[in-house]
């Protein structure tokens, strides 16, 4: 319990901290010493996220018995690798930090919004409380802004207000909308605890209702994943915030949005999502050739890897509407590897970008092979498991997804899901053709100016560790679907019922 | 009913009787001893405290505890009845009457108009006048009691002499003569309906099953939800609210958007806790009033470039959330409701202390001028965090968890009773009020001297000068008022770790 606590704590207390002394930390010597303090602070959190995830302690305290809202914290399969993922990631937005130090504001408060960031993420992932899980939601938001807002690209004032009030507009519609949902939610099912809600599975709540309920919770957390018409938010945000803040805002708060629809629509829900999954499925998979059609025609690298996020996000929503436990699986999968890839990809994109001045593509640059080795190898692998390629991590969630579109849960219509399982597999085709553009464009070719440094010292030991973790995942799938396997059955051994 | 009134409690009418007592001690000390300013604020301060302090007995009872006083004999109704709600908003009254006194602390030199006793004595007056509504239960002094609340007000906006300040006044009287002429004719209709001078339960519940008085009593109240909709600053009866908040002085404006907006609110609970026992009606009037109100309101607001119009805007928007869970009528509604009030009492009174504070120190042009707030968090980094962390809980947004929780509290009822379309609108109020406090706030996180044209690198090195040398020099704010930011913001802080403390008062 106290450990689950200090995984907490320790990223809450250190990110006020920060936030409140920015002013006594001046704008050079503070920054070595913000760097260092919220360095320490995210290592100590992942120790204590890995304990967790490895005893699985349980918290229930009362906070608010006015509304009968408890602190309900426990960690399980599902959550598990999101919870590793966050921490991990966290640690290494500092340490990229070192070589891309942040600009625009007081390096104390950058790093204080990273810290409240991560704790907004973990808070949300062991949240077991569906009102503390809705307020966990919420807490990245204000961190998010201010990291896209104030620390942003700078280029454009204009477009960068635009992209931080977009960003927190989108997500606060979609975190209302769902808060509607979870109360409605948790007043016919009668508790808000997320683990009662799935063995309830929706008992006793009437098919009208379920269906009302899940439609409003899918709508508000598709803004988040986000879904195709919904996603309209990313591709600026992506565009103008600094590296940390697109890691984190791809690699961690898209995968709270999926992750709330395992929790609060797919487990408690099960009529009213299979009502609704046709239709989830279709936006999915629009979403997919959308994202693809955008990616092949995007001359800014950043974008167009917002816009990938899209379409991988597509074939998690497809996993999800499948309705069977290879699906899920497939979701939870793809869920991790897109922010594995997607961190790696973004990682790599802005410190390119730090190098060239802008992310355009249209203008002619040094060929990535010949004059940084280092950055054309992790932009290869970044963009051949973006595309699905075998043996990397982005191909068994996606290959999965689109099986278990093929065979979906028998209440699916079947004839629509394979339809769409042909049609995303044209997209992993777009997928295919805009990787490769992306490598014919930047690495390869035979330029060798302008020249620029290639990554080294803590930049490349943060693209070195994605990199092999797109391998490692790749080639043994199983050490992520075996952590997910038993708590994915307790939910579609019901649905499918 | 010739024999007098039996029991008559002080101790329970305190909250009443202190800031009564009060303005009548601060006239007679300033006829005895002249000139002495600060007196009458320490005598108002200390009565506003003993009224606060009698609260307490009456925080967090259970449901259907009450204290009550002024009986009539053989166990008859009372007139004066103090349930948990009711302890609450009254002790969110006195406080927040006491942090407006604190606002208007009076500089060495300058005497305002009116002289401090008459100021002072009239915003104990209108406290009085809000504590008592709280508790009111007969038709008489309900009345009387939220008149006594705002009367005093319209002399407390006009005594600045400004034309502007007179036009808010007249705008103020206006909406609170329309506004008592309504609910003259529902307290007479409501006692045409049920034969019963008292806003109780008992007296509704008498009428339920009569088709021909139940209409009358329905009538009753749509018409107090539009007498007090004047006093609340609900859509259609808003309009007065941005002129009497840009004309009022600063202080006198948090006393109109916290105080003024907690009596009106007891005396709507007071009638909706009255028909709740009628079944599980839904109000329509309510619904639509909290809808458009919150959908105007917010519009408005995004589109002022005055921070107090922006506020009072805010105010009309927030006016349609505090009333959102009564249109589901149930005894968890009534305490969402005041929840939901306070909550936005505390972050609007921080906020309207922080804009004192710059008022003081930069002066009044440009305390209300929203650009002028660009860079605050660098030029004045307490001040600026303190405003940020108000905007964020009337934005409902962490680290303003207290206005997070009592938004997710208001919203339960109305889900509870299936109102989807509302819960809908209420959503997407909740998005259009993001956008007008975070306008504000980046305002408040941008640095002033990053322009298009420089470059981010050079942005981040250039140092403050230009504008920073060219103003004037700096005053500080007066201790008094940088007390009511800090302690306005540490309540705000501890609410917000912990939102039990407020939902706590309003009972079990």
């Amino acid at each position: 319990m106290v450990v689950l606590l200090l995984a907490l704590a320790i990223p809450a207390v250190t990110g006020t901290a920060l936030i409140v002394s920015s002013r006594g930390m001046g704008a050079n010597s503070g920054e070595g010493n913000a760097n260092l303090l919220s360095l320490v602070a995210s290592l100590a959190t992942a120790a204590f996220v890995i304990a967790a995830v490895i005893i699985r302690p349980e918290v229930d305290q009362p906070w608010l018995p006015s509304l009968g809202v408890r602190w309900q914290f426990s960690v399980d399969g599902i959550s598990a690798p999101l919870l590793l993922l966050t921490a991990l990631l966290s640690i290494a937005v500092v340490v990229h930090a070192r070589s891309h130090p942040p600009y625009g504001g007081s390096p104390a408060t950058f790093y204080g919004c990273l810290q409240l960031v991560e704790f907004g993420a973990l808070a949300t992932f062991f949240a077991r409380d569906a009102i503390i899980f809705f307020i966990a939601f919420e807490i990245v938001l204000i961190p998010m802004w201010v990291l896209i807002a104030r620390y942003g690209d700078a280029h454009d004032l204009g477009a960068r207000a635009d992209a931080s009030g977009r960003f927190v507009l989108y997500t606060v519609l979609g975190s209302t909308l769902m808060l509607v949902g979870i109360l409605a939610l948790v007043q016919s099912a009668g508790t808000a605890n997320l683990d009662d809600l799935a063995k309830l599975h929706g008992a006793g709540m009437e098919r009208q209702t379920q269906i009302i309920i899940a439609a409003l919770l899918l709508v508000g957390l598709g803004i988040k994943i986000p879904v195709w018409p919904l996603h309209t938010w990313l591709p600026p945000a992506h565009t103008i915030a600094p590296t940390a803040g697109s890691v984190l805002l791809a690699a961690v708060l898209l995968k709270m949005g999926t992750y709330g629809v395992v929790r609060l629509v797919i487990a408690p829900l099960p009529i009213g999502f299979g009502a609704l999954a046709p239709a989830f499925a279709t936006v999915g998979v629009v979403g997919i050739l959308w994202g693809g059609l955008c990616c092949l025609v995007e001359n800014d690298l950043k974008r167009l890897i917002a816009y990938s996020s899209v379409a991988h996000m597509g074939f998690v929503v497809l996993g999800l509407a499948s309705g069977t436990t290879a699906g899920l699986q497939a979701a939870l999968f793809a869920n991790v590897a897109h922010g594995v890839v997607s961190a790696l990809l973004f990682f790599l994109v802005g410190g390119l970008k730090a190098r060239w001045g802008s992310a355009d593509l249209a203008t002619a640059r040094a060929a990535l092979r010949e004059i940084s080795p280092r950055l054309g190898l992790a932009l290869v692998v970044g963009f051949a498991a973006s595309l699905g390629l075998p043996g990397l991590v982005g191909f068994w969630g996606e290959f999965l997804a689109m099986y278990a579109a093929w065979s979906p849960a028998p209440d699916r219509p079947q004839g629509l899901m394979r339809v769409l399982a042909v049609i995303a597999v044209t997209g992993t085709a777009l997928a295919a053709g805009y990787s490769l553009r992306v490598l014919r464009l930047i690495w390869s070719g035979d330029r060798v100016a302008p020249a620029h440094a290639d990554a080294r010292g803590p930049e490349w030991s943060v693209l070195a560790v994605l990199v092999t973790a797109v391998l490692v995942l790749g080639l043994a799938p199983g050490l992520l679907l075996n952590s997910t396997i038993k708590d994915v059955n307790i939910i579609t051994s019901e649905v499918s019922r | 009913m010739s024999q007098a009134v039996v029991s008559i409690n002080a101790g329970i009418l305190l909250p009443v009787l202190a800031p009564a007592v009060g303005a009548a001690v601060v006239l007679v000390t300033d006829v005895v001893a002249q000139n002495k300013r600060r007196v009458h604020y320490v005598i108002a301060l200390v009565s506003l405290a003993i009224g606060a302090v009698a609260t307490f007995a009456g925080l967090g009872m259970l449901a259907g505890d009450t204290r009550q006083t002024l009986c009539l004999p053989g166990g008859g109704q009372c007139m004066y009845v103090a349930d948990s709600v009711g302890s609450a908003l009254q002790l969110a009254a006195l406080i927040a009457a006491a942090v407006t006194l604190m606002l208007s602390w009076p500089e060495d030199k300058e005497v305002p108009r009116g002289g401090t006793a008459v100021i002072v004595s009239l915003v104990l007056a209108a406290t009085a006048g809000a504590t008592a509504v709280a508790g009111a239960r007969d038709l008489g002094s309900w009345l009387v009691a939220l008149e006594l609340a705002t009367l005093p007000t319209v002399a407390l906006v006009a005594l600045r002499g400004a034309r502007s300040a007179i036009s808010g006044a007249v705008a103020l009287l206006t909406a609170a003569l329309v506004s008592f002429g309504f609910l003259a004719l529902a307290a007479s209709l409501w006692f045409t309906a049920t034969s019963s001078g008292f806003l109780s339960p008992e007296a509704a519940l008498a009428v339920v099953d009569d088709p021909v008085r139940r209409p009358i009593l329905v009538l009753a109240v749509v018409l107090v939800v539009a007498g007090i909709g004047f006093k609340l600053s609900l859509v259609p009866f808003h309009a007065w609210t941005p002129e009497a908040y840009d004309g009022a002085p600063l202080p006198i404006a948090a006393f109109l958007a916290g105080v003024s907006k907690i009596a009106a609110l007891a005396a709507l609970l007071i009638v909706i806790r009255a028909i709740v026992p009628m079944g599980a009606s839904v109000l329509t009037a309510i619904a639509v009033v909290a809808a458009v109100s919150m959908t105007l309101g917010n519009i408005m607001a995004l589109r002022q470039d005055g921070v107090l119009r922006l506020l009072a805007w805010s105010t009309v928007a927030q006016a349609g959330w505090v009333v959102l869970p009564l249109a589901a009528v149930s005894s968890a509604a009534v305490q969402a409701s005041g929840a939901y009030l306070l909550a936005y009492v505390l972050a609007t009174i921080l906020a309207f202390a922080v804009v004192a504070a710059l008022v003081q120190t930069r002066g009044a042009a440009r305390a209300r001028d929203l650009s002028e707030y660009r860079g605050l968090l660098r030029d004045h980094p307490f001040l600026a965090s303190a405003l940020g962390l108000a905007l964020l809980s009337l934005a409902g947004l962490p680290p303003g968890i207290l206005g997070l929780v009592a938004k997710v509290g208001a919203l339960r009822p109305v889900v509870a009773s299936e109102l989807w379309l509302l819960a809908v609108v209420a959503a997407v109020n909740a998005v259009l009020g993001v956008a007008v406090y975070v306008r504000w706030l980046r305002a408040i996180i941008t640095s002033v001297d990053a322009s298009p044209n420089a470059s981010p690198q050079a942005a981040s090195a250039t140092t403050p000068d230009g504008t920073v040398v060219m103003a004037a020099p700096v005053v500080r704010p007066h201790p008094v008022t940088l007390l009511a930011v800090g302690l306005s913001a540490v309540a705000l802080v501890l609410t917000s770790l912990s939102p039990q403390l407020i939902l706590g008062l309003l009972g079990r």
